[in-house]
């Protein structure tokens, strides 16, 4: 038995770490809600593991905290007040724990360790053009070779491949009667001959996702992750590990804040009294639906740290905290709309997208469209719920 | 196994007033005179002030049953989901919480004896000039749409910093009757410069009435998150079993669609009242903020589903003859008690000012 945990006292030592230890120029990046990547997620995720902190979520002979669910969710929440970026690596969130769960010793020396320190960078390589909501009909094939498999194909919606290392890949590697089988996970290393990677331009003008092609590519079998053909499993294991991603609501709020902190910046002027008051209230409103889903997101931890099932409430998070948080980028795009929606990309130099200043706030509304799209849509997200209240 | 409903507290309580409830409900619904219906009315709240329902929260040493908030959940949830058309809430939480230290008011309460209409300060009026005054030991004002338990005996008004009894029969105390969209029973009360009995007077009149307000607002949430979870059920058990075109209604992607939008709403403001309820149970200062979140929130869920469940029953969801669309008009009356969506932001917004 262990003594019991201290979960406020566990708090303000995160809290002071975060405020002591973040560098500013990283949390003002968070703040101003500027795009993250490697340049500002690395530098944190180094400070992190030196503290031992690198993987929250990892059992502590890999590395891990060994911390348990609750305070796992109070450090998320933390990093969110305090303006640090989301750990939200792929491959400390995702190709880690697989690692970890199916990979060999070998595997577990080679990569756990990169994935840790921050050193080594990782994207997901899983839709395609011909698989978004239907994953299991990807048609990217890799044939055996010797002790080489050899991948032919294409990968979108690449977050980070532009500035990855590595990506692991689910590929074909047999024809089944259930689209299910035949599907193995390999880790691929993106300066492998026969890779190409080109930039999606998407609505909010940043770069973060991109298209990979595969022509050709030789992957040594040991970067095979489990067994051949069982990659649908390990990606599935990977995705039952995501179902608490959005009792997290603490980012959310936090954006709620900022937004009303524009309103009193943007609209101080008396001529727009009527405008802060309507978008204020708008705000309130959003307010009270992510309160709701935070009280969910504690009943999600309780429900798990107690081994109960968690029923609907992953799915009922997902619609409502996706729509919610699109909501609150709507507030602030109406209130710097007329001045910085016009100023979205300059014309006149050769400059980068989006510079004028604010114009994250054009962004982030336009990123936002996404969040009732990925991660199972909202439509998705319905026929789960009514199958499962309708009993058909 | 189609969905059912948990109750936020369940228990004996839930059970005996949800069965009560659906008693008084179907029985209602079976009586078209409206005579008839305030004897129905009147028949079941003397059963459950018989039954003891009204002591519930009241001390023991004032001779209640001295429980908790939890009890009082337990109680109002299951006449919420039964759809009990009684001021439960106004009569088990806000009175005797506004009450306390009065037992010579209190006593009759349980018991019973006295029906006590509760005019709070802020109640609607008609006319600016019928605010309601209080000088030199005289009321004078009127106010419109008051809940009401069947034949009033009382009214207890707050006016000022003055908490007052009024008995009906009071020479120059005028009330005209009514229904309201829920069923239950409301009055205008009009008030010519009668005598009234001052139960207590000063500021802490004004802080009692605003916490028995907000005990009001969360117990008016969580009977109607009873209410949503009964609506839910009902509708899909319609859908499922309503053929049309040779198809259970259930089978069709936006009708399935529209259900799972109301169980995203329900959830959310199940989490939130019972969030509520935690932190007022516990006391913190708060407390006050989750209640105006969630009251705030009972606005835009509640009124989505009883829509929603209406919209879902079709023609049927027009008539009063189906218990869901009868719940479904109870929740809509429910954000007008104990402060409606506009009164809970603008105290946000005060307050985050």
């Amino acid at each position: 038995m262990t003594a019991a945990i201290d979960y406020d006292a566990f708090r303000e030592e995160v809290r002071d770490f975060a405020m002591m230890r973040c560098p500013p120029e990283i949390r003002a990046v968070v703040a101003t809600y500027r795009k993250l990547s490697r340049k500002v997620w690395y530098p944190w995720q180094k400070i992190l593991f030196e503290h031992g902190w690198g993987a929250p979520g990892w059992p502590k002979e890999h590395g891990g905290t060994g911390w348990n669910l609750k305070q796992r969710h109070i450090f998320d929440e933390v990093m969110a007040e305090c303006d640090c970026p989301p750990q939200y690596h792929h491959g400390l969130r995702h190709l880690g724990p697989v690692i970890i769960e199916f990979g060999s010793d070998e595997q577990k020396q080679r990569f756990l360790p990169g994935i840790l320190s921050g050193q080594d960078w990782w994207c997901q390589g899983y839709s395609e053009p011909g698989a978004g909501s239907d994953l299991a009909s990807l048609r990217t094939a890799a044939r055996r070779e010797g002790d080489e498999y050899v991948v032919e194909g294409q990968k979108t919606w690449t977050s980070h491949a532009q500035e990855s290392d590595w990506m692991y890949t689910l590929v074909r590697t047999s024809k089944e009667a259930k689209k299910q089988q035949g599907i193995s996970l390999l880790l691929i290393k993106l300066d492998s001959p026969g890779i190409s990677i080109r930039p999606i331009r998407t609505i909010d003008g940043w770069h973060h996702v991109n298209e990979v092609f595969l022509d050709n590519v030789r992957v040594p079998v040991a970067n095979r992750v489990g067994e051949e053909g069982q990659g649908w499993t390990y990606g599935k294991f990977l995705l039952e590990r995501e179902r608490l991603g959005g009792a997290n609501v603490a980012p959310m709020l936090k954006n709620l804040e900022r937004t009303r902190a524009l309103l009193a910046q943007e609209l101080a002027a008396p001529r727009h009294a009527l405008k802060r008051s309507t978008l204020e209230e708008r705000l309130l409103m959003a307010e009270a639906e992510l309160r709701g889903a935070q009280a969910l997101g504690q009943e999600a931890i309780a429900a798990t740290m107690e081994g109960r099932s968690l029923g609907l409430l992953p799915s009922v998070l997902k619609l409502s905290t996706s729509v919610t948080s699109q909501h609150v980028a709507e507030i602030a795009l109406d209130a710097v709309g007329e001045r910085l929606a016009p100023r979205f990309r300059p014309t006149d130099a050769a400059g980068a997208n989006a510079e004028a200043p604010g114009i994250e706030w054009v962004q982030n509304y336009m990123y936002g469209r996404v969040r009732t799209i990925y991660g199972g849509s909202s439509e998705v997200q319905k026929n789960v719920i009514a199958k499962q209240l309708f009993g058909i | 196994m189609p969905f059912t409903a948990k109750p936020i507290i369940g228990g004996d309580a839930f059970e005996q007033a949800c069965s009560i409830g659906l008693a008084a409900d179907t029985e209602l619904a079976q009586i078209a005179d409206a005579t008839e219906q305030a004897a129905c009315l009147r028949r079941h709240w003397d059963a459950i002030a018989e039954l003891g329902w009204i002591t519930t929260a009241i001390p023991e040493e004032a001779g209640g049953a001295g429980g908790e908030l939890s009890d009082l959940a337990a109680l109002v949830g299951g006449a919420g989901r039964g759809g009990l058309p009684l001021p439960i809430v106004a009569a088990c939480g806000v009175l005797p919480h506004l009450l306390a230290g009065h037992p010579a008011v209190v006593a009759p309460l349980a018991e019973g004896r006295f029906r006590i209409a509760l005019i709070p300060t802020e109640a609607a009026r008609d006319d600016e000039a019928d605010a309601l005054r209080f000088a030199d030991g005289r009321l004078t004002g009127a106010v419109v749409g008051i809940e009401t338990p069947p034949d009033p005996t009382h009214a207890v008004v707050v006016v000022e910093d003055a908490l007052l009894l009024v008995a009906v029969d009071t020479p120059g105390v005028a009330i005209t009757r009514y229904q309201r969209i829920d069923g239950r029973p409301s009055a205008d009360w009009r008030f010519t410069g009668i005598g009234a009995d001052t139960l207590a007077r000063g500021e802490a009149v004004a802080r009692r009435a605003a916490e028995a307000r907000d005990l009001g607002a969360l117990l008016t949430c969580v009977e109607c998150v009873s209410a949503a979870g009964a609506l839910l059920e009902q509708t899909i058990d319609y859908l499922l079993n309503r053929v049309q075109f040779g198809v259970p209604l259930a089978t069709h992607q936006a009708l399935r669609h529209r259900v799972a939008e109301m169980y995203v709403e329900y959830e959310n403001l199940r989490g939130l009242v019972s969030h509520a309820l935690r932190t007022t149970a516990a006391g913190g200062p708060e407390a006050w903020r989750d209640i105006a979140f969630a009251k705030l929130r009972l606005g835009e869920a509640g009124r989505f589903i009883a829509q929603s469940t209406i919209q879902c029953h079709g023609g049927m969801g027009m008539t009063e003859g189906l218990q869901a669309i009868r719940l479904a008009r109870r929740i809509m009356m429910a954000e007008f008690e104990y402060g409606d969506r506009s009164v809970q932001a603008q105290r946000l917004l005060v307050a985050a000012a």
